[in-house]
């Protein structure tokens, strides 16, 4: 055949071969396996450090305290909710204890009044008119809303 | 840190309406820009080149070398842009590895490899080859070098081995064509095909994309080639330069029906997206949109190149306004193009607000990097010309 | 003769590589087209029934808009802390006696949503989380050139972050805002239903912290849980339904007005 049609029809052929072995060689292990994506990446994904413990953990140490959020309102409310573990590596309670000031702009982001959460469980109030100026927790234990100290 | 954040606290003081918070900042600035224009630019040039050669236009034969190596250096350069804007560019190599056969942003490696070696590079080194092996003989230093390494040995110069070389370049540039389209159509499909964006959204993006390339390719092919014969001091072929004046015109002319079909459909249909892309044009994109895409890049290069075909003046007349023209021309798509990009995500996918484009001059994102990105073709072209000039060449296909 | 055999080899060289090249490029033409024909066929990562397929409903007459739930996704996943990076977040919907709709997220409403509209112009408002919706048929999966981003096969849409290149077409494709580019490790982040947590039979931490339990998050194959048995008593909607995206976040009271 033509000299041209010969060498290029080589290159041709040289090049497809080393790139398909290329290929091979830079997918990844696992790739293909589940899908079109590597398949250690679910494992990865899997992986990584959580931060919030649930309930039941706090309970373990903090009892006292959650069966008294337990007998009242704020039973529907779990402990992370308002006390949101720090991040740091681990989130032991000794060593940075997510406390909480129970303002009324912390409080208030369930409870201040707002036409768009007026049907739901939250009692809502308007703070310029109750107690403006002072902190909810004054006059409220936080885990047990209802019991006033007053 | 504080100032990486600068500019999107910057954003979100001047925040239209309601956007997804997500959705503030910009993804995809002037490198995404760019990226279409440019391969836009060499597909309109190859189009122009193909003209000559497998439509019988003869009378473009002036221009056919220089479209073909004015593609080759924007080819040269296509991948850059996209490349730098990419977060993590030396994973990009995964494109080639692993692509999502589903996605239309994978094919881009297997298709600029594709056109640039299968297609452009062996067109020109076809129509090259024989010139190489004289301008070998006769050159000295680097040039004669470079002439005998790209002969790949094969040094035939008799009528056979020209007949022969002749056949293959035109079967190259006949699959070259569908090819090319292929090249600038996928970028239009993977805007077109984002159903999330109304803007982008179209069955039309391609076809719109594929036409406004053309243009481009044939306008600056146009200025170039009248740069060059200035530069050498020879006199323009003006029945080249009309000719392809005229080829502006008519492609011009579908480009403009149908982004004008596109427009309207929407005006017409004022689907739930409307209400929004309403406000976009005729507010943030009202100047990129309205004044530099429509009235610069289209409505007068159609006013003046269509009075040109009723009534002719003079020479010089009609070199300053082809030169202009064509300036319009490429001005008027880059700005396309940016109405597209940046357009598309001026407006929240909640329909209801809009974010707003920072522009920088600085950095990956900024204007002396699209400026870079814009003149490394032109001085590669300019090489490319001083190392294979095609008027210097001794055969011509037929 | 000499030549003639030559000729006749010439001539059989080009048909043959003619053929040769044309049925190539056939081929390659066929094939994508076998690909998206294929598309209804094509077994899903998800069809395995053994594993859970996981799924969360929201229920808007539920929510207070106290945005705990975006403070708790960010701490629990390392989401930057400033207002441009969310995995979920509150709207506040004001709509007014005009007709007018005011939107809101200020901060993807962690610190609460706070009413901006005087309360005799308001004729109806709500609140309504929003988070990635875990498509079936994820719009973003699709786009993604490189293979990055995926459906686990118990339905989870996730990122893997040593993939990506960062190139946000992803970030583009998503329909419900959902993705962004994390500035920190520079690769596209989103919602993962917290995949570490449900993996352990924890629930996601938006669930954990939600006051209201405005967001009930579970198995969709299993019918005893509580996510399917509030699928079955309320009339749930997706958001944007008409880009079929088979979105895995169903929603209760959405109001038309949601966007």
């Amino acid at each position: 055949m033509p000299k041209i049609i010969f060498r290029l029809f080589l290159s041709f052929v040289l090049f497809v071969s080393i790139f398909v072995l290329i290929q091979r060689f830079l997918t990844p292990d696992s790739f293909g396996k589940y899908g079109h994506y590597r398949a250690y990446s679910i494992d990865d994904n899997k992986a990584r450090v959580s931060y919030y413990k649930g309930e039941e953990k706090c309970a373990s140490c903090h009892e006292d305290i959650f069966d008294l959020k337990d007998s009242d309102l704020h039973s529907e409310v779990k402990c992370e909710s308002c006390h949101a573990p720090k991040i740091d590596a681990n989130t032991d309670c000794e060593v940075m204890p997510p406390i909480v000031e129970g303002t009324i702009d912390f409080c208030g982001t369930c409870h201040a009044i707002n036409l768009g959460r007026l049907k739901k469980g939250a009692p809502q109030l308007n703070f310029k008119e109750h107690k403006e100026g002072q902190n909810c927790i004054e006059c409220h234990n936080a885990h047990a809303p209802w019991e006033l100290t007053e | 840190m504080q100032d990486q954040y600068q500019h999107l606290y910057q954003a979100l003081s001047q925040v239209e309406g309601y956007i997804y918070p997500n959705d503030i900042d910009l993804h995809w600035g002037l490198m995404i820009v760019l990226y279409p224009y440019i391969t836009g630019l060499v597909a309109g040039a190859f189009i122009l080149a193909s003209l000559e050669r497998v439509f019988d236009v003869k009378v473009l034969k002036p221009t056919y070398g220089l479209a073909l190596l004015t593609a080759l250096a924007f080819l040269l350069v296509a991948t850059l842009p996209l490349v730098s804007h990419l977060e993590h560019p030396f994973r990009s190599y995964e494109i080639f590895m692993t692509p999502n056969p589903t996605s239309a942003m994978a094919i881009f490696g297997f298709i600029y490899l594709w056109y640039l070696m299968a297609v452009l590079l062996l067109e020109i080194w076809f129509d090259y080859r024989r010139d190489f092996v004289i301008w070998s003989k006769t050159s000295t230093g680097f040039k004669k070098l470079f002439y005998k390494v790209i002969t790949l040995g094969i040094n035939d110069t008799d009528e056979k081995s020209a007949k022969l070389d002749n056949k293959l370049g035109y079967f190259i540039t006949v699959l070259g064509i569908p090819s090319a389209f292929l090249l600038h159509g996928y970028v239009g499909f993977i805007f077109g095909s984002i159903k999330a964006n109304p803007w982008w959204s179209t069955v039309l993006m391609p076809v719109i994309f594929l036409f406004s390339a053309m243009v481009s390719g044939i306008a600056l092919v146009m200025v170039i080639y009248m740069v060059v014969c200035w530069v050498r001091k020879v006199r323009i072929d003006m029945p080249a330069l009309d000719t392809i004046a005229k080829y502006l015109f008519y492609i011009l002319i579908i480009d403009f029906t149908l982004e004008s079909l596109d427009q309207f459909h929407r005006i017409y249909e004022a689907e739930e997206s409307f209400d929004i892309i309403k406000v976009l044009v005729s507010g943030k994109l009202n100047i990129t949109l309205l004044l530099m895409q429509v009235m610069l890049g289209t409505v007068i290069p159609l006013f003046v190149i269509g009075l040109f075909q009723i009534y002719k003046p003079a020479e010089k007349i009609r070199k300053t306004a082809y030169f202009i023209v064509g300036i319009f021309v490429l001005i008027g798509i880059f700005f396309m193009r940016w109405n597209v990009v940046i357009g598309g995500q001026l407006f929240s996918k909640s329909l209801s607000g809009f974010t707003s484009f920072k522009a920088v001059y600085y950095g990956m994102e900024g204007y002396l990097m699209a400026a870079l990105w814009l003149i490394l073709p032109l001085g590669i072209l300019a090489f490319l010309l001083w190392l294979m000039p095609p008027w210097k060449k001794l055969s011509y296909h037929d | 003769m000499g030549t003639d055999r030559i000729k006749n080899n010439r001539r059989k060289f080009f048909k043959t590589s003619a053929a040769l090249i044309g049925g190539t490029i056939a081929y390659s033409l066929i094939k994508p087209l076998e690909v998206i024909s294929q598309v209804e066929d094509k077994p899903k990562t998800t069809d395995n029934k053994e594993l859970p397929l996981w799924g969360m409903a929201v229920d808007i007459e539920s929510c207070v808009g106290c945005g705990k739930c975006a403070e708790a996704c960010k701490i629990e996943n390392n989401v930057p802390e400033e207002p441009f990076y969310f995995r979920t977040w509150v709207e506040q919907y004001t709509v007014k006696n005009d007709g007018e709709v005011k939107i809101e997220s200020p901060n993807g409403g962690i610190g609460g949503l706070k009413q901006s509209v005087p309360d005799e112009d308001i004729f109806k408002s709500f609140m309504v989380p929003k988070l990635c919706n875990h498509c079936s048929e994820a719009p973003c999966v699709q786009a993604c050139p490189v293979g990055a981003t995926y459906i686990s096969p118990d339905g989870v849409v996730l990122v893997d972050d040593s993939y990506c290149i960062g190139c946000s077409y992803c970030i583009n494709a998503c329909p419900y805002g959902a993705r962004f580019m994390n500035p920190i490790t520079e690769v596209a982040d989103k919602c993962t239903f917290c995949y570490h947590r449900i993996s352990e039979g924890l629930v996601p931490a938006c669930v954990e912290v939600c006051p209201t339990d405005a967001r009930i998050f579970g198995n969709l194959r299993d019918k005893k849980s509580d996510l399917v048995k509030f699928l079955q008593k309320n009339p749930t909607q997706v958001l944007k339904p008409h880009l079929n995206t088979h979105s895995r976040v169903f929603y209760n009271g959405l109001s038309s007005e949601v966007r």
